[in-house]
């Protein structure tokens, strides 16, 4: 049997430890960098709709506040970075300043004189609702 | 001490090639019927069995035979799938890990196992990539201390078999 | 290196018809129409035409039932006193006074008059008189209504508006286009009236989630379920609260002309095509058994049977029929009490 250049080594040995242990310490540091920060908002995106078209997608823990007009109505989204709201409307009825605060993936405000909807789009999760009623 | 050895394009490398290809595909088959996501619950989550042929073609035959081998075992694994956006999952993991087993191999300091798992992580590295640019959001980055941790498993494993797979090949001789 | 051209060329040929297998397609269309938001998806093949199909025939069908449309079957009748009806409309008013009939009145379409008097769903809410109501009460009540075939009448001063059977009956329509197409899964989300059909694309049971009247960021409880329609009615969803203090909600007792007040705090009916059972009716239930109050509600259930509810009670508790005990599950921490009603 010979032993030629390219013969692989084939005992663990101590760099094969020291390989393995900076790939633990990658994973504590992603671990550490992902999770310390934030907890809640957590991959979900604001979501603007106008007359059933998207026309803003924001993450949510970016999503500082946003304008609409649509129909001849002017809309203040608002946000906390854990989740959104109608701060402001003229549309009457006032619907979507009432329906108040959303913060989970599915979640919508719809303002129907405006036609507009601001809903959060969530990363799926088995849990998620597909479709919430009421 | 002496330069990386080049492979032959003869017709029983090439037969050797394609029959690698041939069983690096079988092994993806295989390790899908595996539910280890009942376990593991994270999407991209797989025992890697592939890679064990990635990893012994990289050290039987060398880098080039090597990098072939996994390009056309990601296009017609995504191919047989019937799904063309798995592809680019597939590519950028596999191409990262195959960068990086070339390097650390080349560095001789690392035994089969070090590169083994070198290759594991830097493939889950690749596939955070690709899920990154394909989501447009870095929310998947959560996953990736789990992935890491999974691919010192994997990688441990794959090392494993690949040098059985050279310690019996010592009493065979299948190349030359 | 010719020769290894052509190879190359008619293996990738050969391999392409291999990728027609993969996840199913998912199509989504949101539209605004019975004014209100729907939303609607579609997974398999020929989606998106279903969902066009689909938003058609809801468009057709409010082209006969709005109020706000001057020549719709509805507005003409409530003008003329009687009308000659379109085949849906007639259908939909047969239904809607077979509901009105089974709930003793609770379900009622010419309530409309009282629910303009209060106002409370526009901009205007306000707490009319005792004499106000009285003078409307005499024209409230489904036997108001005569239908025969598909010509209707309605007696002197009376008027109907089906929006709160509408929905549900367009959920229906939908679904029939659903099943005729053979895609694999799908819903549709109309302004609270759901319908959820086959799988979804991942090939699991639709995972609906019923809405906490008291906390609306969270979730009473959600159901696992196929090929069935779910709506809820409940006076969180709109409410006024008067200068004094008192709160009103929005769903009238066709009964006492005042907002309904029994202890509910939401009510959502299940039911299930395999069964026959249609979204008009869960439209029309939901809001008759909100109106009934837990009591009655129960007492209908155990006669009637053919639909399962979920009803969330003023004092916290979340009952559900044990039709639906193996797709039902809790939501932690939601403070409820849930109790699974004895058959």
């Amino acid at each position: 049997m010979t032993t030629s250049a390219s013969q692989p080594e084939l005992k663990w040995n101590r760099y094969d430890a020291v390989a393995a242990l900076i790939v633990a310490l990658l994973a504590v540091a992603a671990a550490l960098w992902f999770y310390l920060p934030k907890v809640n908002s957590g991959g979900l995106t604001v979501v603007i709709s106008v007359d059933g078209q998207q026309t803003e997608r924001v993450r949510l823990d970016r999503f500082t506040q946003a304008t609409v007009s649509n129909g001849g109505y002017t809309l203040r989204v608002a946000s906390d970075g854990e989740g959104v709201w109608i701060a402001s409307s003229d549309c009457p009825g006032q619907d979507c300043v009432h329906t108040g605060r959303i913060r989970r993936g599915g979640q919508s405000i719809v303002c129907l004189p405006a036609q507009v909807v601001v809903y959060l789009e969530g990363a799926a999760s088995p849990d998620a609702p597909d479709v919430i009623v009421g | 001490m002496s330069v990386m050895r080049k492979m032959q394009w003869t017709t029983k490398n090439l037969a050797l090639c394609a029959v690698l290809t041939a069983l690096a595909l079988g092994l993806s088959t295989l390790e899908n019927l595996f539910p280890v996501s009942l376990v593991i619950p994270l999407p991209g989550v797989k025992l890697g069995l592939a890679n064990i042929v990635t990893v012994f073609a990289l050290y039987e035959l060398g880098a080039a035979p090597a990098l072939v081998i996994l390009l056309a075992r990601c296009c017609l694994g995504s191919l047989f799938a019937g799904n063309a956006s798995a592809l680019l999952f597939s590519l950028l993991g596999g191409l990262t890990a195959m960068v990086t087993m070339i390097g650390l191999k080349h560095s001789r300091r690392l035994s089969i196992y070090g590169v083994s798992i070198g290759g594991a992580a830097a493939h889950n590295l690749g596939q955070m990539a690709a899920a990154v640019i394909t989501l447009g959001n870095t929310m998947v980055l959560g996953y990736l201390p789990f992935l890491l941790a999974v691919s010192l498993v994997t990688g441990t494993l794959t090392g494993f078999v690949s040098a059985l797979l050279f310690q019996a090949m010592a009493h065979v001789r299948l190349s030359k | 290196m010719k020769k290894r051209l052509i190879c190359l060329a008619l293996a990738l040929v050969l391999a392409l018809p291999l990728m027609g297998c993969g996840a199913p397609k998912t199509e989504t269309l949101d539209i605004f129409a019975m004014d209100t938001y729907m939303s609607l998806a579609a997974i398999g093949d020929g989606g998106a035409e279903v969902l066009q199909a689909c938003s058609a025939r809801i468009n057709a069908l409010e082209q006969k039932l709005s109020r706000t449309i001057e020549d719709s079957d509805v507005s003409r009748l409530n003008a003329e006193g009687s009308a000659r009806l379109s085949e849906d409309t007639a259908a939909l008013l047969r239904a809607a006074l077979d509901y009105s009939e089974a709930t003793g009145g609770a379900f009622d379409v010419t309530v409309a008059p009282l629910v303009s008097l209060w106002g409370i769903t526009t901009d205007a809410p306000r707490v009319p008189s005792q004499a106000e109501i009285d003078a409307l009460l005499p024209q409230v009540g489904f036997r108001h209504v005569h239908l025969d075939g598909d010509t209707a009448a309605l007696d002197e001063g009376c008027a109907i508006d089906l929006g709160g059977i509408g929905k549900g009956y367009a959920s229906d329509k939908t679904a029939e286009l659903f099943s005729e197409s053979g895609l694999s899964g799908g819903f549709v989300s109309l302004g609270g009236n759901v319908y959820v059909h086959g799988v979804t694309a991942e090939g699991n049971l639709w995972n609906v989630a019923i809405q906490d009247p008291r906390n609306t960021g969270n979730y009473a409880c959600t159901l696992r379920l196929t090929d069935a329609f779910v709506v809820t009615s409940g006076g969180y969803q709109r409410n006024f609260t008067a200068p004094d203090g008192t709160v009103y909600q929005h769903i009238i007792d066709p009964a006492t002309g005042y907002p309904v007040d029994r202890g509910l705090l939401s009510v959502s009916i299940v039911t299930r095509r395999k069964n026959g059972g249609t979204g008009a009716m869960a439209d029309a239930y939901s809001t008759a058994l909100y109106v009934m109050g837990e009591t009655a509600a129960v007492d209908f259930w155990r006669q009637q049977g053919s639909f399962d509810m979920v009803l969330v009670t003023e004092d916290g508790r979340v009952l559900y029929t044990p039709g639906l005990s193996d797709c039902f599950n809790q939501t932690e921490g939601s403070g409820y009490d849930y109790q699974c009603l004895a058959a």
